[in-house]
């Protein structure tokens, strides 16, 4: 039971930067449709800025931490303005493709730019644990899980309650109509890749002291994140996290409980996404009405 | 006919004036060239963009290599297995996931091509691990032993029949149908294509296509191991297909040669981050010019 526990609290933690990654999937998927499949070189992006400012210059984290998602916020922005928004004409495959290039030259210009080694990006509080009675995990865990809740409900207020939220999910439903109705989509756009790219800059930034930053970390990510999204459908933000969580819970207790080789256990996160793009492909939970 | 008997007499006659050095990268040019025909005629012409492409390759050098030296069946059986398998799997595969639209195929493909690193680094004694399987010969066929420019022959031989077979089939019904399913499944459907029969055909013949190139190649190198069926090269077959100009056999040509010859001119320059270049030329590709080099080409040649 400790043992299960103890378990439970780091895949808690890894389901979260699943559901960020997911999440900035679905903040591009829900207004555009688009694929990005970028994000996790963007996390990537993050992991590196961490290192550089926190590890090697040493700045406060909060300080650090808060100019990597504004730059992260940047990247998105002029990834859009490059890749998606000269190819709004074309087939909705075009700018998915362009992004996969930007995938590639992202990644080799932070190859070329760093030691081809894994970089260490500090923790925000150092190491230790922290017990709640039976529960118990390191601090970083504990750092995760909290700010991961705290984006997603900034994330669900921002959907339900405010103007620009209602004005993403009418760009969702019908892009002519919303247009019609005088919402800019072009501005729609550049925020969703913008908010993408910070919300899976925060998970690289949060994954990163336990993986050290690495430029190839970015794809594995994105499948990782990709898998939870497609769990957990693309119709709700909840859904993210939720396809995280089931996601982590199923790869840590396979490795830890089933009578396989260690190295299978990269098959997990795969397996899971082929069957439930072929048997569910719309997600556990259905969009809302 | 005589066209390809030409073509074929040139192409296999070059690697008899050329050192083993050059003979070496000639083959393996000829190879990418094959593969990115089939990933041409899938991608380019029947608009589904898979990342399982490289993973056939794959599945078909290790097949030919396990049947024949852990098996021991006979070659031509071996052969025969081989794409026997890849057309198997690749009907597995096909079947549930042309009902995915658009880009979740790439990901379930791409899903299935990491799956099948991940088998081959943990296959153990069957696939080798993570070293693969080397140290082996092709045997000889009537006691004659195929090797240098004969096997280039060989390979010469595959990308010619690869050829011909997809130029065939483009201009047929079945061509036509796949242009359809690309730019309009609604309209096709309506048409009387059978639209997912044909994602179905088309991911089945150049799946098993890349197979059989796979099978070529394990005698090229006469090792196979996992890193060289990875993710890395399924991104370089589709920068390939889309640099040359998707959708045109000569532009799965230019693309692939062009790609494929590239890192050994700029190695003086960036060293080994030439991806960064074929990152950017993508990009190019795709914002600047969608019909790819045959397109400059074509453009060209109209105002001449």
């Amino acid at each position: 039971m400790q043992d299960f526990l103890e378990l439970a609290v780091s895949a808690t933690a890894s389901g979260c930067v699943y559901g960020l990654i997911a999440l900035a999937y679905l903040l591009m998927i829900r207004p555009t449709g688009i694929i990005n499949f970028a994000v996790g070189e963007w996390a990537m992006v993050a992991a590196f800025g961490g290192h550089l400012l926190l590890s090697r210059y040493e700045w406060n984290y909060a300080v650090g931490m808060a100019l990597v998602l504004g730059f992260m916020f940047a990247v998105g922005l002029v990834t859009e303005r490059v890749a998606v928004r000269p190819l709004v004409r074309q087939p909705i495959l075009a700018p998915i493709l362009a992004l996969l290039g930007v995938l590639v030259v992202t990644r080799e210009l932070i190859s070329v730019s760093f030691p081809p080694d894994p970089l260490p990006v500090p923790f925000p509080f150092g190491i230790g644990r922290l017990e709640f009675g039976p529960v118990g995990g390191s601090y970083q865990n504990f750092f995760i899980i909290g700010l991961t809740l705290l984006t997603f409900v900034a994330a669900w207020l921002f959907f339900e309650k405010t103007l620009w939220g209602k004005a993403f999910e009418a760009v969702a439903l019908n892009r002519r109509a919303a247009a019609l109705m005088g919402i800019n989509l072009s501005r729609v756009t550049a925020f969703s890749f913008g908010a993408g790219a910070a919300v899976a800059g925060l998970g690289g930034l949060l994954v990163s002291p336990n993986v050290s930053a690495h430029y190839l970390m970015g794809v594995p990510l994105a499948i990782q994140g990709f898998t939870a999204l497609v769990i957990g459908g693309v119709g709700r933000v909840e859904g993210a996290l939720l396809g995280g969580l089931l996601l982590a819970f199923a790869e840590q207790l396979t490795i830890r409980y089933a009578p396989i080789p260690g190295g299978y256990a990269q098959g997990v996160p795969l397996l899971f996404l082929i069957v439930f793009l072929v048997v569910r492909p719309t997600g556990l939970l259905r969009a809302k009405a | 006919m005589i066209r390809f008997l030409v073509a074929f007499i040139v192409l296999a006659a070059a690697p008899f004036f050329l050192g083993d050095y050059h003979n070496d990268v000639y083959r393996k040019m000829l190879l990418w060239i094959a593969l990115a025909l089939g990933y041409n005629f899938l991608f380019g012409i029947c608009g589904q963009v898979a990342f399982s492409h490289f993973a056939f390759y794959g599945i078909g050098a290790y097949s030919v290599v396990i049947l024949l030296f852990q098996l021991s069946v006979p070659l031509p059986l071996a052969i025969l297995l081989g794409i026997g398998i890849c057309v198997l799997v690749a009907l597995a595969v096909a079947i549930p996931s042309t009902r995915l639209e658009g880009f979740y195929l790439a990901l379930a493909t791409l899903a299935l091509a990491q799956l099948f690193v991940v088998i081959l680094n943990e296959g153990g004694a069957v696939t080798g691990g993570t070293g693969g399987i080397a140290n082996y010969r092709l045997p000889s066929i009537f006691g004659f032993q195929v090797r240098g420019p004969w096997y280039t022959a060989v390979i010469v031989l595959l990308v010619l029949f690869t050829y011909w077979i997809l130029a065939r089939l483009d201009r047929s019904w079945f061509g036509r149908a796949c242009r359809a399913v690309r730019d309009n499944p609604e309209a096709a459907a309506a048409m009387g294509v059978d639209v997912a029969r044909t994602k179905v055909i088309a991911f089945t013949l150049t799946s098993a296509l890349a197979g059989i190139a796979g099978m070529v190649y394990a005698f090229v190198d006469n090792t196979v191991n996992p890193p060289i069926f990875g993710l890395d090269n399924a991104f370089l077959l589709l920068f390939m297909v889309i640099v040359g100009g998707s959708g045109r056999h000569a532009g799965a040509v230019i693309g692939a040669a062009l790609l494929f010859l590239l890192p050994f001119w700029l190695s003086p320059i960036v060293g080994h981050h030439h991806v960064l270049v074929f990152g950017v030329l993508m990009l190019a590709a795709i914002l600047l010019q969608p019909q790819g080099l045959i397109g400059v080409f074509d453009s060209i040649r109209r105002k001449l």
